[in-house]
Parts: structure tokens; C-alpha cells; sequence
């Protein structure tokens, strides 16, 4: 915007003010300019600025009615003076709304596009700035591309507050800190930034910070835009930030220590830095029991194997390695294939292509006509292809289970980098068998060890290797067994009180002596409910949850060697 | 980065540059399923058949039919001065490349094997297509036909045959021959090399004209050949194998038939379970000698007289006679194989080795002669460990009446 300058101020001329916010913003239509005459004992005529449908309407309704009919007696019965006129209005009139002053036209001009209202009243040198946001929002509902069975249904809107309030009603900790910046020369996106104080590692979110200010484009219309611009390898194949829609996943992540951006108009938050196992991890494996959540990561875990190599293995092994099939199988794959007149890298390619082709329509596909691509999707890959002859059965095997497996994979994002290594993957065991499946595999882990995601390891907590980290990676240990926060946060890093293994109660004695028993304890319950509520009353004081565990946990030990 | 490009981009042209090098589908490859070798039709010839599997045919086939004739394999030869000759001569016949890593099983014919099958040896083994882990048999008849009689049981003949090596552990009818150990008995300085035999007998009768008493040849395992260096040099039977067997094998289970304690026209069987088998060298006096222990723990598993696994007295005669039996069997054998062939088949030569290393390398010249003089004492333990489900005897209801 070269018209406006940083420098240009109000002035106490209401006529050039108008003149001025109008030129600025080039008379557009869904400008609104209402004027108002403020009612003291003379009348003051002032004017409001708004963009129709970004401000609520009663909002503004309700600034025009406090200026107009509510100016109280007070202000009528005293002389207005042109210099008491701005405090009047301050002290007076604004009370039911927020609003600050400005000075500077270009602070105006956002908020008038951000939704807010600006108040000229002639005389004043300032304008009030008044909060009137309040353009329609999408309801919080539940996400779109990561489905729980068990864990909140609600997911991120497109509304920046809507999003933040929702990991601030996670995280009810005065330590979450959220800071704004706004990026894009004409969009002038929000962003905020989250991050746990005294969780996060000094420095990160410097860095973040750092990378988003560096940040020179005229739009962010999504935090795609972001990601590209802030990853570590511009290059990869692999992302290396996380986008998720899901609130519960943001706050686990800002307790581990990482950083959160939000970016306004899209449901994605972005989580940085990301491990590349995090994408294999669902949010259920948390909420289910760790046994179950155990179990499904490491069914992930083969998921994301066979997606990314089963393809290429069957190819590397039918057409050079016949030795390594067992002999029924070989016979069975080579009675499969005696019609099929590709070979079998082209038979693959072919379906690989036709699979991503029917996962690409069917996302773009308007849904009415769902069912007819659903139809001739399963002829293509089915019996019709296999008895046309156009492909082997074992193929349709072969891709189907890649497919199947590449859905398993939680994280969308990932899911597309793991079906862009199986190409190159798939082309280079094709044409040179296991050399250059292992090469091809070899390139890809050099390169993923290789590769930082905000100076984190990507591979992470494998390579380099976090013993301690390793409770949360293959397998979940139970809550109460994981005691640390991950290597990655920094400073406050026991996340768990002493002795949180569940036990069950004491044996139950003698049944004649029983209703002794219960008296006697009854007594200590009491006592003990004396000393929870004193210990609460102590917990007030604190703030951070961890010295309360600090202390209790020592209390304990305290009575156990007593006992 | 810039590196890491240049390597990439270097990969990917090399794949441009190798145009698939090596690549052969699996449908153009005709997979050996068994191999046959007998003598040729000239002097000095070698006969080699080869199973190839039709897959189409063997495993069902999905989509569109094409030429389906039925068979599930098909059975080639060809001749040759040399037994690489041969197979190259078989490429002139097959449409698909012959292709050797699953063949299950090589069939040597005994004609063949006594001029010697050092050759033979040698190509299996120096073939990178070939496994170390397929089969290698001896046959009396024609290889040709052995390899190529259909079992009804298996899909491909030569699937069968390697199956039937499958169980030697229960049956102890031949012993199994991989080529690796075929190859080590043959390196060996001691050791020889023992081949399992196949045989073709009129066992099955033909489904389709039982009332004629029409039989079909099938393939079973009939005993070994006892090699002395590459040659074959003399036979064993099934019946006169298991003593080998104990000292080479581990064997799984094996049905000792035993006269009853109390009725010597009766019949007891029991199965050997759980043996263990030492073979202790000696050296005393400039003269070798072995023990050989065998400690079984044995089940009673049909008794054809009334048998009770509370009769202390009985058990111990069957524990005895099994005892006397297996030493039978055992001493037989190893006098056939110590005077008769002169083979040290059962591996003793390298049990002495490991034990005398010193003494050895005096004696490893003559070792053939000190072999065969050498004393080999057996001495068995049975133990009769449970009569199976029964503690009590079957006797007919009847029978206990009149005893009464």
C-alpha cells in the first residue's frame, strides 16, 4: 500500500479525517460511514466507520445508541468543551464496549478491515478504535481428516479466537502464552504463536518467531503458506511441521514443549518442531487404554511399512529375484501372471496411478456422482482387470493392501509424503531389483536422518536415540509410568507426582472384626479429608501445579516411613 | 544439498542407463520343479530330465483360460556330453527361460552314481541358481520316470517327492540328503556320503478300474546308497537303516515291534521317544574304538496282549528286548557299512578327529582300513516311560470272565 504511510496522523478536523480514511480505502461500497450526532448540550456531530459484514451489526448498534440516546445527564447539563469532549466520551458514554485510542491512520485502516469500528468525533485527535468484530463463523465441529473413536469431537474453525480459546480451555495455565503478529503485505493474516512457558526450550520460539517475521508475501491464505515458508528443508519429501485440526492434539503438543501457530482462516494449527513419528500416532492411542493404544500404534507402525515398501518388494522379487519367493507362492504369482502383458514395474505403475487417480477423484468429485465413481473404481481395481488381463490378481493384492495401509496412517500430510517416496522407490527396485530398492532406501533414511525440523532431529527420539523418550514412541507407556516430559521440553520436565501406579485397597479382614474396622477408618478418612482441604487451601497460593506435587510427594514418603 | 542433488541425479541416470539389466519376469521363467539324471543313449552321455511346472495348471488359473492342457507339469530331456551341456541343449526345447533356485529335488540314477557323481556334485554346487537346501536322491529305475510319477496328493510331482523326505524323522526309511551335506560328505576326509533312495513300486490302485486289480507306480522312499568317495558302492535297505539313521539324524520317533512279555506269539510296538545318542571315541593301545550310547525313553503304543504300565515286572522285559532288538539292528548295520562297503558314512572319522586332533593327522591316510577294523560298541538304554492313554490293559470284557 503505497498511499498509506506509517507517519500520517488524525487531525482534530473531522471533515479531513473522513476524507481521509475514505480515500485510503477507496470509497468501496461495503464501507460504512454513519454519522452521529452526539447529544450533550449542543450536539457534536461525529462519524463511524465499519465494513458492512465484517462488524456486527449490534455491535455497532449498540456504540450508535450509547452516542446518541444514552448520553446521561451529566454530560447534558455541563457546557461540552471541545478538549474535555474525548474523556467525556471515554469515562461517559463507550462503557458497554471495548475500544482504545489511535492516532495513526494505518492502525485505523486495519481495524476498520479487521472488523472494528473507528469513531471520528470532530475535535478529538484521536479516533476511537472500537470492537465491533463479528462476521459469521463456522460452529466448532468435528474434524474433518482426524477421526477419533474416543477423544473430543470438536475440531478447529476458521475463527483464530475460536481456535486459541479452545486450547486455552485445555490448558487452563496462566504459563500458556499466546502471541500475535500479523503476515502477508495485503492479507495481513493473524498468526498467533502458543507455547507453555517454562515447558518450552529457550530459544525455539525466538526462532519461530524469527522465521515468521522473516516472512515476506503478499498473502497467507492458509498455513500451508506457512509451512512451506518456515520449513527446515524447502526439498523434502517429508513435512516437517505438523498441521492438525485437532485442539486436543495442540494442547499434548504445547505440554511436550512444542510450539503452536494458528493461523487465522484455517482450521490447521501448526505444531513445530515435528517428529517424523508423531504422524504415526493417533490422538486415541492416548485415550485408550495403553495396552490397546499400544497395539494400534505398532499396527500403525506396519502400516506405514507396507505402504511405503510392499509395492516395490513384490516388484523387486517377481522380476529379479525369483529365488527369494517360496516355491507355491511362485507358482501361484507366475499362474497369475502368464496372461498379463506388461511387465511387472508397468503392471504396478499402472495401478499405483489408477489407485491415486480414483483417491483423487473421489476427493474432488462433487458427492452426488460419489457412487458412480465408487463403482467403476472397484471394476478397475478388481476381478474385471484381473480377468481382462490387464493385471495380475496378486497386483490388485499388492496395491490394495498399500492402499489400505497408506489410510491408516493418522495424519493426512504424512500420508501424501509416504505415497510420494513410493514412486521413486517402486521405479528404482523395477529396474534394478534389491540394489536399487536398498539404494533407493538407503538415499531416502540418509536423507530423513539428515534432515532438522527447528534444529530437532527429525528422527527423533530414535536417532539420536532418547532412551527416556522411547516411552512414547513404539509403544505408549501408561500415564503413570511416564514421569518425563520428552527431551524436547526444557526446564519444568517432571510432568508426574510420585506414586501414581493404581493399587487396589488392602485386603479385607476378618468380617466380625470389619465393623470395627470401618469406624476406625472412617476416623481417617475424616482426618485425611481435613488434610486434602488443607493441602487445597495450600495449592491456592501456589501456581504451578508441580510444587503442590513436589511437596505432597514428599509429605508421602514422610508418612511412609512412619508407617 | 548441491551434493546430495548430484547423487540423486546420478542414481536416477544410472537407472536410465541400465535398462532393467537382469530383469526377468516370473512368467517367463520355467520353474525346475525336479531334475533327473541318467546315463545317455551314447557311451559317456548324461541324461538330464527336467520338471518344469505349469504354473497355469498347477495353481489354478484366474481371468482369461489359455492352453490348459491339464498336466501340471511338463517333463523334458535332453542329452549332453557334460551335465551343463545337457541343460543348455533343454533351452533349445523351452520356450521360457529354465530357471533352477526352486527346484525341490535332483535324481540321481544308481548306474550313474557307481561311475562316479563327483561331477554332478560339483556343477549343483558351483550354480549360483541352485540351492544348497535341495534334495538329492538315488534311484534304481529311470530318473526320468521317478521324477516324472504323478502323485494324486500334490499338485507338481516334484513337490511330492521332496515332501516324502518330509516325515524321514518319524519314518526313518531314508535318510535326507540335502546337497550341503552331500557336498560336505564328499569334501570331508573321513566322512562319505549317504544318499537317500527312491524306488518306484506298484502301490496305488488305479481309481478309475479298481476291479481289474490295476496298480499305479508310486514313488517311495526305499533306504540308502552308501557312497565310497563319488561312487556308489553298496545299498542299504529301509529295514537295515535305522541304526544309521540313529547315529546321523536326529530322529523324532521311531516303532521298535517286540515279542510280548508273557506271550511270546504276541506282538508289542512301541515307539522311541526323546533319545539321546553319544558317540564316544577311543584311543588306547594304537587301537580305535567307539561307544556309541543310545538312551530312549519309549512308549507303549499297541500292545497286542494285556498290558498293564503298573507291571513292573513286564516292563522291564520290554525295555530289555527293545534294548536287545535296537543293538541288533544297530550292530547290523554298522557291520554292513564297517566290512562290506567300507564307508565311514556315519560321520565317526570326524568325531575322532574333534576329539584326538593329533593322533588323527597320522591316521587319516589309512583311515578307510582303521574304520573298518575299528570296534564300535553300542550299548542301549530303553526306558519305558508310558503305555500312551492306558494305564490299565485292554481285554475284552468276555476274556476277564473267563479268567475269573
Amino acid at each position: 500500500m503505497e498511499t498509506t504511510s506509517k507517519d500520517k496522523r488524525f487531525t482534530a478536523e473531522l471533515e479531513k479525517n473522513i476524507a481521509q480514511i475514505k480515500r485510503e480505502l477507496g470509497d468501496s461500497v461495503d464501507l460504512v460511514k454513519r454519522n452521529i450526532f452526539f447529544v450533550g448540550n449542543r450536539k457534536v456531530p461525529s462519524v463511524l466507520f465499519y465494513i458492512d459484514g465484517l462488524a456486527s451489526v449490534e455491535h455497532v448498534e449498540k456504540v450508535i445508541d450509547a452516542m446518541m440516546y444514552e448520553g446521561n445527564e451529566f454530560i447534558k447539563r455541563n457546557e461540552l468543551m471541545i478538549s474535555d469532549l474525548q474523556t467525556l466520551i471515554e469515562q461517559h458514554v463507550l462503557m458497554n464496549t471495548s475500544f482504545s485510542m489511535i492516532e495513526e491512520v494505518e492502525k485505523a485502516l486495519i481495524a476498520i478491515l479487521s472488523g472494528d469500528s473507528i469513531l471520528f468525533v470532530d475535535g478529538c485527535e484521536k479516533a476511537f478504535h472500537i470492537q465491533t468484530k463479528g462476521w459469521d463463523t463456522r460452529s466448532v465441529d468435528e474434524p474433518q481428516t482426524e477421526q477419533v473413536v474416543r477423544g473430543s469431537r470438536d475440531g478447529f474453525t476458521e475463527n483464530i479466537r475460536t481456535n486459541t480459546a479452545l486450547v486455552r480451555r485445555r490448558i487452563r495455565d496462566p504459563e500458556l502464552r499466546l502471541e500475535t503478529m500479523s503476515v502477508g503485505l495485503r492479507t495481513r493474516t493473524d498468526i498467533n504463536i502458543a507455547y507453555i512457558n517454562g515447558v518450552v526450550k529457550k530459544g525455539l520460539v525466538d526462532e519461530v518467531k524469527k522465521r515468521l517475521n522473516a516472512i515476506k508475501i503478499d498473502g497467507i491464505l492458509e498455513s500451508g503458506y506457512i509451512e512451506e515458508m518456515i520449513a527446515d528443508s524447502p526439498f523434502s519429501p517429508f513435512t516437517t511441521v505438523m498441521s492438525t485440526e485437532r485442539p486436543d492434539k495442540v494442547a499434548s503438543a504445547l505440554l511436550e514443549g512444542r510450539v503452536a501457530i494458528f493461523v487465522d482462516n484455517t482450521p490447521f494449527v501448526l505444531v513445530v518442531p515435528t517428529y517424523f513419528w508423531q504422524f504415526l500416532q493417533a490422538s486415541d492411542d492416548y485415550y485408550m487404554g495403553f495396552m490397546a493404544g499400544s497395539f494400534f500404534r505398532i499396527i500403525r507402525y506396519i502400516a506405514f511399512v507396507i505402504s511405503l515398501t510392499l509395492t516395490s518388494i513384490y516388484v523387486m522379487l517377481v522380476s529379479f529375484h525369483q529365488e527369494m519367493i517360496p516355491t507355491p507362492l511362485a507358482l501361484t504369482i507366475a499362474s497369475g501372471r502368464e496372461i498379463v502383458p506388461f511387465p511387472v514395474l508397468l503392471e504396478a505403475l499402472l495401478m499405483e496411478i489408477t489407485f491415486e487417480l480414483m483417491r483423487e477423484a473421489g476427493l474432488r468429485m462433487p458427492k452426488p456422482v460419489g457412487q458412480a465413481v465408487s463403482i467403476v473404481g472397484s471394476l478397475v481395481i478388481g476381478q474385471a482387470a484381473v480377468q481382462a488381463g490387464i493385471v495380475s490378481p496378486f497386483m490388485v493384492i499388492v496395491v490394495a493392501v498399500t492402499g489400505i495401509s497408506s489410510f491408516a496412517i493418522p495424519n493426512y500430510s504424512a500420508s501424501y509424503s509416504i505415497r510420494l517416496i513410493r514412486f521413486p522407490l517402486l521405479i528404482a527396485s523395477g529396474s534394478l531389483g534389491l540394489l536399487g530398492f536398498s539404494v533407493m532406501f538407503a538415499l531416502l533414511a540418509i536423507h530423513a536422518l539428515s534432515i532438522r525440523s527447528f534444529g530437532e532431529s527429525y528422527l527423533a527420539p530414535a536417532t539420536p536415540f532418547q532412551p527416556n523418550d522411547q516411552k512414547d514412541t513404539l509403544i505408549r507407556f501408561p500415564w503413570w509410568a511416564m514421569k518425563k516430559r520428552p527431551q524436547l521440553a526444557d526446564g519444568d520436565t517432571i510432568k508426574l507426582g510420585a506414586h501414581q501406579k493404581p493399587k487396589p485397597p488392602n485386603k479385607v479382614k476378618n468380617p466380625l472384626e470389619m465393623s470395627k474396622d470401618n469406624q476406625e477408618e472412617s476416623g481417617e478418612k475424616n482426618s485425611e479429608q481435613k488434610d486434602k482441604s488443607k493441602d487445597e487451601s495450600r495449592d491456592t497460593s501456589d501456581i504451578t501445579g508441580l510444587r503442590r506435587w513436589k511437596k505432597k510427594s514428599g509429605s508421602n514418603k514422610g508418612e511412609k516411613r512412619k508407617e | 544439498m548441491k551434493r546430495a542433488n548430484l547423487l540423486i541425479s546420478i542414481f536416477f541416470i544410472s537407472l536410465l542407463l541400465t535398462a532393467c539389466a537382469g530383469k526377468r519376469e516370473i512368467n517367463d521363467l520355467a520353474l525346475v520343479m525336479a531334475v533327473g539324471i541318467d546315463q545317455g543313449s551314447k557311451d559317456g552321455t548324461i541324461k538330464i530330465t527336467a520338471q518344469v511346472s505349469r504354473p497355469g495348471d498347477a495353481r489354478g488359473q484366474t481371468g482369461a483360460p489359455t492352453g490348459q492342457s491339464g498336466e501340471t507339469s511338463w517333463n523334458v530331456e535332453a542329452e549332453g556330453e557334460t551335465i551343463f551341456e545337457a541343460i543348455r541343449n533343454l533351452t533349445g526345447i523351452s520356450s521360457r527361460r529354465v530357471f533352477w533356485a526352486h527346484n525341490f529335488i535332483i535324481v540321481i540314477n544308481e548306474e550313474v552314481a557307481k561311475e562316479g557323481i563327483g561331477h554332478i556334485i560339483d556343477f549343483f554346487t558351483r550354480n549360483p541358481e541352485l540351492r544348497m537346501r535341495t534334495l538329492v536322491a538315488l534311484t534304481p529305475d529311470k530318473a526320468s520316470e521317478v521324477t516324472a510319477t504323478i502323485t494324486s496328493l500334490e499338485v507338481v510331482p516334484g513337490e511330492a517327492l521332496s515332501k516324502l523326505f518330509r516325515y524321514t524323522d518319524i519314518s526313518t526309511l531314508a535318510p535326507h540328503t540335502e546337497i550341503k551335506d552331500l557336498l560336505a560328505a564328499y569334501l570331508s576326509e573321513s566322512t562319505e556320503p549317504i544318499l537317500a533312495r527312491l524306488s518306484l513300486e506298484e502301490r496305488k490302485i488305479d481309481g478309475l478300474k479298481p476291479e481289474e486289480g490295476a496298480k499305479v507306480k508310486q514313488i517311495e522312499l526305499s533306504g540308502a546308497g552308501v557312497f565310497n568317495n563319488d561312487k556308489l558302492v553298496g545299498v542299504l535297505q529301509a529295514n537295515e537303516l535305522q541304526g544309521i539313521i540313529l547315529f546321523r539324524d536326529k530322529i523324532e520317533s521311531g516303532v521298535v515291534v517286540v515279542a510280548c512279555p508273557k506271550d511270546p506269539k504276541s506282538e508289542i510296538s512301541v515307539e522311541l521317544n526323546k533319545q539321546t545318542f553319544d558317540v564316544e571315541p577311543m584311543y588306547k593301545n594304537d587301537e580305535v574304538s567307539f561307544d556309541a550310547k543310545l538312551k530312549a525313553t519309549i512308549t507303549v503304543v499297541e500292545a497286542g496282549c494285556p498290558f498293564s504300565i503298573n507291571d513292573k515286572k513286564a516292563i522291564e522285559q520290554i525295555e530289555k528286548s527293545v534294548e536287545v532288538k535296537l543293538k541288533d539292528d544297530i550292530n547290523k548295520s554298522i557291520e554292513k557299512i564297517q566290512k562290506e562297503y567300507k564307508a565311514d558314512v556315519l560321520e565317526l572319522g570326524k568325531v575322532f578327529q574333534n576329539k584326538y586332533p593329533y593322533e588323527w593327522k597320522s591316521m587319516k591316510k589309512d583311515w578307510t582300513n582303521i574304520f573298518s577294523n575299528a570296534e564300535i560298541n553300542v550299548s542301549v538304554h530303553a526306558n519305558v516311560e508310558s503305555g500312551s492313554l492306558l494305564f490299565q490293559p485292554t481285554i475284552s470284557g468276555k476274556e476277564e470272565r473267563k479268567e475269573e
